[in-house]
């Protein structure tokens, strides 16, 4: 039974009750396009070109940093483009993509290679770069990579594998812990090899009976504990799970690794098993299609890549126009078509009927926001200060510690998205450091540079005195010996008469 | 009487003493006003001003030798918080000096580069690098997009860029969400 909990959150019901969860595997798409900016770091370089064949499994892209994870291909077949798409991103901004034409035969790399099921006798080192190459990220939807992750918490004493997926209406993660249960055990065994932590608590909630069934069924390790929590909405999040399981409040600024535990989300365990001990790189994903209206919402187990439309071809979509949206109905984002394709970070695609949305009408400050957020802010007046581009009070009644759960703008009785200003205040914030970063840069750099100019002017000058002075006296020497040879030359010619 | 004169003699000499310590301790440098002009202009150090850089203009407009309303990359903004700083009615800025664009970024075409080296010393913040008689290149995230470089190239190889907002640096437009 928990002892801690937290205020706040929301009691959300599924949207989309299904009867029975299953992981349905699909047919290979003929064509994948990976973005080659993922959610965190800096756009990887594509390493393959246009015309050239690539394999399964195949690293396409790579970039030397720490918060990039490499891309790899998730089908075998030829890359027909290397190219500019609209990301599925609430920036409607384009990026690189890679595009890859299957050529049907699903044709992997090299996979014998690596640690096999005897990852015991494999340092950490070994096994935590396996993990860096096969490009695993938080797939939960936060994208950080794993292996930065895992680096970070190095000496964790707990390790929380986050199964609570409290999105009402994704049943992804419930559906890959029902088919690979067994992944999800070994999956933590591996990453409690690495990260050195004593024990492993799985958190998942009341809702998925099915999936607790089968986890405990496998789970024969008495250092991994499944802990049964309520259905809440905002369970799921990283610090308030913290401050949930282990009565842990990690500080503004700082993150679960500071207060020595790490957590993963149960697809990235399920990835690390996968990379691990199968040695297969993240070129799939579990990804939920429901919505009002689809007739029956199914979890599909996809290449990454695959667009949204090769996954609806699997459901009945009824007619109409709709409403698209991925990654949730409270922290996801609405889409314009469905015209995107499947990301490492994409948990659901829902494709709901239009619904005349309530028009947004002034705050009337009931306060209703404040009872709700899960992080103790004050939500309406950090609307206030976002409105009135008041970015520095914003900051100062800590803003950046908003998770974006959009639990306030949920319970809003005048309908104004709220989040939509932190999130703008948050950007604004980050740009105004940039910008303060760089115009700091500039000064300094400006005033060396005159300080250069000054100095080496003066040297120059200095020079210019030193050689004045080095040619006086050469000439002075020199005037005294033409004088001696003179003089010599006369007392010789006077010799010379006589 | 004499005890008076004396006790307040000492008194006057003591805290004399502490103030001639004070004023030598915790003199202030240079003028503190030129700093806090400083800081409000945008360093891009490009003279468009008609002086030699933003610390120059800041101590020319602390003497009171230069409007405030001459920095096109400081925008009207920048004349506003100046005028608010030196508790003066502000001016729209003036157009004379240049307008106001977006920030910008300076771009080498490397192929056609003859490492003449004139924009390395062009640059006011040391933002290009190269070899002589070879190439140069600039390092993008010390430009300041000042231009100074464009009219010293003599095979016009420099481009300034403007700097599109990317998935990472894109702030949302909160107009769209004013009430109906």
């Amino acid at each position: 039974m928990l002892k801690f909990k937290y205020n706040g959150g929301l009691k959300l019901e599924n949207p989309y009750p299904v009867d029975e969860i299953d992981l349905i595997r699909i047919p290979l798409p003929d064509k994948v396009i990976l973005p080659m900016q993922q959610r965190i770091g800096n756009q990887a370089r594509p390493i393959v070109s246009v015309g050239e064949r690539v394999l399964t499994g195949q690293i396409i892209a790579t970039i030397d940093d720490q918060r990039c994870a490499p891309v790899h291909a998730s089908i075998s077949g030829i890359v027909v483009a290397i190219d500019e798409h609209v990301y599925a991103h609430k920036s409607g901004l384009k990026g690189l993509c890679v595009t890859i034409e299957s050529d049907g035969k699903d044709e992997w790399v090299d996979t014998s290679i690596g640690c096999t099921e005897h990852y015991e006798t494999c340092t950490a080192n070994t096994v935590y770069n396996k993990i860096r190459v096969s490009g695993i990220v938080g797939m939960g939807g936060a994208g950080f990579p794993t292996h930065t992750k895992v680096r970070l918490a190095e000496g964790c004493h707990t390790l929380i594998v986050n199964a609570t997926e409290c999105e009402p209406g994704i049943t992804c993660d419930a559906a890959l812990m029902q088919a690979y249960p067994t992944k999800v055990i070994k999956g933590i065994e591996v990453l409690l090899h690495i990260c050195k932590a004593e024990r492993a608590i799985i958190a998942i909630e009341d809702d998925k009976q099915e999936a607790i069934a089968a986890l405990n069924k496998f789970c024969n390790n008495e250092n991994i504990t499944i802990e049964v929590m309520p259905t809440k909405y905002t369970s799921g999040a990283e610090k308030i799970l913290l401050k949930y399981l282990l009565g842990i409040e990690v500080p503004t600024g700082k993150f679960a690794s500071d207060v020595g535990v790490l957590c993963q989300n149960v697809g990235t365990v399920v990835a690390v098993f996968d990379a691990v001990v199968e040695n297969r790189p993240l070129i799939s994903r579990a990804v939920t299609v429901a919505g009002s209206a689809v007739k029956e919402s199914k979890n599909f187990q996809v290449r990454l890549g695959a667009s949204y439309d090769y996954l609806l071809s699997f459901v009945d979509v009824k007619e109409g126009s709709h409403k698209v949206s991925m990654n949730g109905l409270m922290m996801g984002i609405e889409l314009d078509s469905t015209n995107y394709s499947v990301s490492k970070n994409t948990n659901c695609v829902f494709i709901d009927q239009l619904e005349e949305s309530k028009p947004t009408k002034e705050c009337i400050r009931c306060g209703l926001c404040n009872t709700v957020c899960p992080v103790d802010l004050l939500p309406q007046q950090l609307y206030w200060y976002s409105k009135s581009d008041n970015i520095d009070k914003a900051i100062k009644y800590n803003l950046l510690d908003c998770i974006e759960c959009n639990c306030c703008s949920y319970v809003c009785p005048s309908q104004i998205p709220l989040v939509n200003y932190y999130q703008y205040s948050k950007a604004l914030y980050k740009q105004q450091v940039k910008e303060k970063q760089q115009t700091e840069n500039a000064r300094e750099r400006f005033e060396f540079r005159e300080l250069r100019l000054e100095r080496n002017k003066h040297e120059r000058a200095e020079m210019m005195e030193a050689k004045k002075i080095a040619l006086k006296e050469k000439m002075a020497k020199d005037k005294a010996q033409k004088a001696v040879i003179e003089a010599a030359k006369l007392v010789h010619g006077s010799q010379d008469d006589s | 009487m004499l005890d008076a004169i004396s006790t307040l003699s000492l008194l006057a000499l003591l805290l004399g003493l502490g103030l001639g310590y004070a004023a030598i301790r915790y003199q202030v440098k240079g003028n503190p006003l030129v700093d806090q002009i400083d800081a409000i202009l945008p360093q891009t150090q490009c003279g468009q001003c008609d002086f030699p850089g933003c610390r120059p203009y800041a101590e020319a407009i602390a003497s009171g030798e230069a409007e405030i309303n001459q920095c096109p990359p400081g925008g009207q903004e920048g004349v506003d918080a100046l005028a608010e700083l030196l508790g003066v009615d502000t001016l729209s800025l003036n157009q004379e000096h240049g307008e106001t664009k977006p920030k910008r970024v300076a771009v080498v075409d490397e192929k056609v580069c003859i490492g003449c080296t004139l924009c390395i010393q062009a640059c006011p913040v040391d933002a290009f690098v190269g070899s002589s008689k070879v190439m140069t290149t600039v390092i993008a995230e010390e430009c300041t997009g000042c231009d100074l470089c464009l009219p010293v190239c003599p095979v016009d190889c420099i481009d300034m860029v403007e700097i599109k907002p990317t998935i990472r640096t894109y702030v949302p437009d909160i107009s769209e969400l004013a009430h109906a």
